[in-house]
């Protein structure tokens, strides 16, 4: 009889796991199956100077209009770096690698109702490429190699290349590229800066400036059964801790771009498990120019003993928290493809371990130099606290402990620009490298003799010659065997100091669900698989 | 007094051609340019000198500055403020976007402040150096040390932090959802009010208490006139002048002088316009801007001097 009993008892407890085990699977699953509807509110840190991403380099245009665009091949959501398709289905690269041939989607329409054709595409790559004399195309620069481009059929596109071009398809997959109908085009290549006629998820409904930004669901997107949401909508403050707040408060659902440690951990205190954090790594570096024509930072001695002078993985850890910047590296951002390893990097000035050791050899070329006992400088900077200023405050103190009294003087941020970009009226001056991606060829090109991004204006052939030869190497060992050479070259003779790579928090309630954010606050913007477990 | 007005009006053209000319030197002295920063963004670009030559073409930076001053000047002569040189929008277009919710702020927060400074000035004259006159003094201090948008931010983080609750990030027009509009504009009313009640309430309660050691309130407490006779009637009257003024030349201020509390609150109002618009190097919106709002201080201040004229009867015009 007891042993009947342990029987059915024993019975019971694997029914009872059963039914526990198919709930949790049940619920599991129900978490995971998209829901569709609701509207994503979002908040966004400032307003858009034109809606036209062609034209612009601010993530306040990105974020607001990615949603309502598509491009021609895009960097897979899910898994950065990797190139998928969006409008094209498929491509090939010819085996000299001068032309590359896309097939365009069919079926896919414009939100006015016209087709989206290799017309289009092509229309669009031109004004990109070879921007007609009344617009702009702020980054052309990355399509030098581009001879032309062709549509041959309604379906066909087809790039012609003057010379191989390791970075094509990364710069193709660039989230700027949207593609505009041509017929507008052709009437005005300005027309896009005011207006939205796109082929993506989301359809445009109002923009306020200075207040909000909505679109709505497509319901002729060429991805079937997407978006999930019925619409998004951006409000905008400049002020973090109103956007941190807003959050906080339900009022946003999700900061897309990046929230200062200290309110994260507000955010998370308060909500728990009601919110996510994700922290990624940054495409982003910040560093500092050298104005390599200016005396006494002609002297390579002085620039060395500049970058020599700061410790950079103390600032890391002492900045993480206030700043988000965290890793050293070279001139590419650690652990990318092409970046240099941490035991090479620390054999070069500035990059090993040992202050001391670093800040001896600064004070000897400083007094070779002839100034043993250092010298007073200005460090120019942008008037914006995050993470600029933190970091100028960290560099001026290390400075002063091998004799270097640098003055700090915050500029607005067109004066910035002007003195420090455009006219070179500067010692020193933070300069960032924030990129959508981590192509060799958009974050090196800067070190080339007279690029408008060369900060530092100095000139070396061997980089030239080691840019030029990196940008057509298709063999990715080759390539970065050049490109290790390359930053080798100028961290070695202190052209430019790279300073931390940046890392970014972005919090979103835990309803937000299927978005992945990427290394930067320009890719993965299109939230067509973006949907809300709840409203 | 008909003399008197024209003049005042006559005298309004060459002070805002002056506001004018004077915004649009510094503009122009200050470094960098709208195109510089169209090009700049946060990710800085890779910029074509050209492109750059031509974007100054474009938007007419290339002209001699009397020229662009004087084309500007024209259009404004014909009601015509220009295109944002940062949007490409008209800037009148812009600033009615913004301008409902300016007024709506500033004509709310200067009626709560009135509401709130002169029954208060008026207690603490009257109480002179008791505990309400201290109290009031206390707060009146608090409102003129604490900058408006710490309280603000104060404002928020407490119905954030106790509430879960954070007021609305879009201003709706009253006439659309006047609940809507309640949540979100309590908060910058009251936090706004309280600075400027309190600067209000300093000048009452000194001014009240000038008049109230006049002679003539003497005479009329001897001749046994009850409290209320007396403060009300004789005292208050007279002392409102300079308080008049205050109110005035705060309600022209508040129209575009809320920046920080506009940021605060996630206000899209006037203030915030124009420091974004000097920040972007927009000349036209900037000098659109500071002439609507000099010939707003303008207009305020006439109608505030015909005000005296109602309180002090013995104030005329030539």
């Amino acid at each position: 009889m007891a042993a009947v009993t342990r029987r059915y008892h024993a019975l019971f407890i694997v029914l009872a796991l059963a039914v526990v085990a198919a709930s949790v699977v049940t619920a599991v699953h129900a978490a995971d199956t998209p829901r569709r509807g609701g509207i994503l509110l979002a908040v966004i840190g400032a307003d858009p100077p034109s809606l036209d991403p062609h034209q612009e380099s601010t993530f306040a245009t990105m974020q607001l209009v990615a949603p309502l665009y598509s491009t021609l091949i895009q960097i897979d959501p899910y898994s950065y770096p990797k190139i998928i398709g969006d409008v094209a289905s498929e491509w090939k690269i010819s085996p000299d690698a001068l032309t590359y041939t896309f097939k365009i989607r069919p079926g896919i329409k414009f939100h006015d109702g016209s087709p989206l054709t290799a017309a289009d595409v092509k229309a669009t790559y031109d004004k990109l490429i070879f921007p007609p004399k009344e617009t702009r195309s702020v980054r052309k620069g990355a399509y030098l190699a581009v001879a032309s481009i062709d549509a041959p059929d309604a379906s066909t596109v087809v790039f012609k290349l003057k010379h191989p071009s390791a970075s094509l398809l990364e710069n193709v997959a660039s989230p700027w590229n949207v593609i505009y109908p041509k017929k507008y085009l052709d009437k005005d290549p300005n027309y896009f800066m005011k207006n939205v006629v796109g082929s993506g998820p989301f359809k445009f409904k109002s923009y306020t400036p200075g207040a909000s930004f909505e679109g709505e669901r497509n319901p002729d997107y060429f991805v079937k059964d997407r978006p999930y949401l019925n619409g998004y909508k951006f409000f905008i403050s400049t002020e973090t801790s109103v956007r941190a707040a807003a959050v906080r408060s339900g009022r946003a659902y999700i900061e897309f771009r990046d929230l200062p440690s200290a309110e994260v951990d507000a955010i998370k205190k308060q909500l728990g498990d009601k919110v996510v954090v994700q922290h990624t790594p940054m495409t982003g570096q910040f560093g500092i120019a050298i104005n390599n024509t200016v005396k006494p930072f002609t002297d390579e001695r002085v620039r060395k003993a500049l970058t020599l002078g700061l410790d950079r993985y103390t600032g890391g850890r002492v900045l993480f928290g206030l700043t988000g910047l965290k890793d050293v590296g070279g001139l590419l951002r650690p652990g990318t493809e092409f970046a240099m390893l941490e035991a090479d990097l620390q054999k070069l000035p500035g990059f090993g371990k040992d202050m001391e050791k670093n800040r001896a050899e600064a004070k000897k070329l400083l007094a070779e130099a002839g100034y043993p006992h250092g010298f007073k400088v200005v460090l120019k900077n942008r008037n914006v606290k995050l993470p600029y200023q933190d970091f100028a405050v960290f560099a001026i103190q290390e400075w002063r402990k091998i004799g270097i009294e640098a003055e700090h003087r915050p500029l607005e941020t067109a004066a910035w620009f002007a003195d420090g970009r455009d006219s070179g009226n500067f010692e020193l001056i933070i300069a960032p490298t924030v990129e959508a991606s981590d192509d060799p060829d958009v974050f090196l090109r800067r070190y080339t003799t007279g690029d408008t991004q060369n900060w530092g204006r100095f000139t070396d052939p061997v980089v030239d010659d080691l840019f030029s030869r990196q940008s057509r190497a298709l063999d990715a060992a080759e390539r970065r065997k050049v490109i290790l050479q390359l930053q080798k070259t100028v961290l070695e003779h202190a052209y430019y100091m790279p300073g931390l790579w940046w890392s970014r928090n972005v919090v979103h309630w835990a309803k937000v669900k299927n978005y992945v954010a990427p290394p930067n606050h320009y890719a993965n913007q299109k939230l067509q698989d973006v949907w809300l477990s709840e409203d | 007094m008909g003399t008197y007005i024209t003049k005042r009006l006559l005298l309004i053209v060459p002070t805002l051609i002056g506001a004018a000319a004077l915004v649009f030197v510094i503009m122009r002295v200050i470094p960098g340019d709208v195109a510089l920063l169209i090009f700049g963004g946060d990710q800085a670009g890779q910029i074509d000198p050209k492109q750059l030559a031509d974007m100054r073409h474009r938007l007419g930076l290339d002209q001699p500055l009397i020229v662009q001053f004087g084309t500007w000047l024209w259009g404004v002569l014909r009601f015509d403020f220009g295109n944002s040189l940062w949007t490409g929008r008209p800037v009148i277009e812009e600033l009615l976007i913004r301008l409902p919710l300016s007024l709506e702020l500033a004509i709310a927060a200067t009626i709560v402040s009135v509401l709130i400074a002169i029954p208060l000035g008026m207690l603490a004259a009257i109480r002179q150096d008791t505990w309400v006159d201290y109290l009031v003094r206390v707060v009146s201090i608090g409102g003129l040390a604490i900058p408006s948008f710490w309280v603000g931010i104060l404002c928020i983080l407490m119905l954030v932090i106790f509430f879960g609750w954070g007021p609305p990030l879009e201003f709706t027009p009253p006439w659309i959802d006047p609940w809507a509009n309640f949540q979100m504009m309590i908060w910058p009313v009251v936090t706004v009010g309280y600075r400027y009640a309190a600067v209000t309430t300093r000048m009452t309660r000194s001014t009240l208490l000038e008049v109230l050691r006049e002679d003539y309130i003497r005479t009329a407490w001897a001749k046994g006139l009850r409290e209320r006779a007396v403060v009300i009637r004789h005292a208050l009257k007279n002392s409102m002048l300079p308080v008049i003024t205050l109110v005035g030349t705060e309600f022209a201020f508040l129209i575009g002088g809320l920046v920080v509390t506009e940021t605060v609150f996630t206000l899209n109002g006037v203030g915030r316009f124009v420091v974004d618009a000097v920040a972007h190097r927009d000349y036209p919106v900037v000098q659109a801007l500071i002439f609507l709002i000099a010939f707003g201080f303008v207009v305020v201040n006439l109608l505030v001097d015909l005000t005296y004229a109602w309180f002090d009867p013995r104030i005329r015009y030539r």
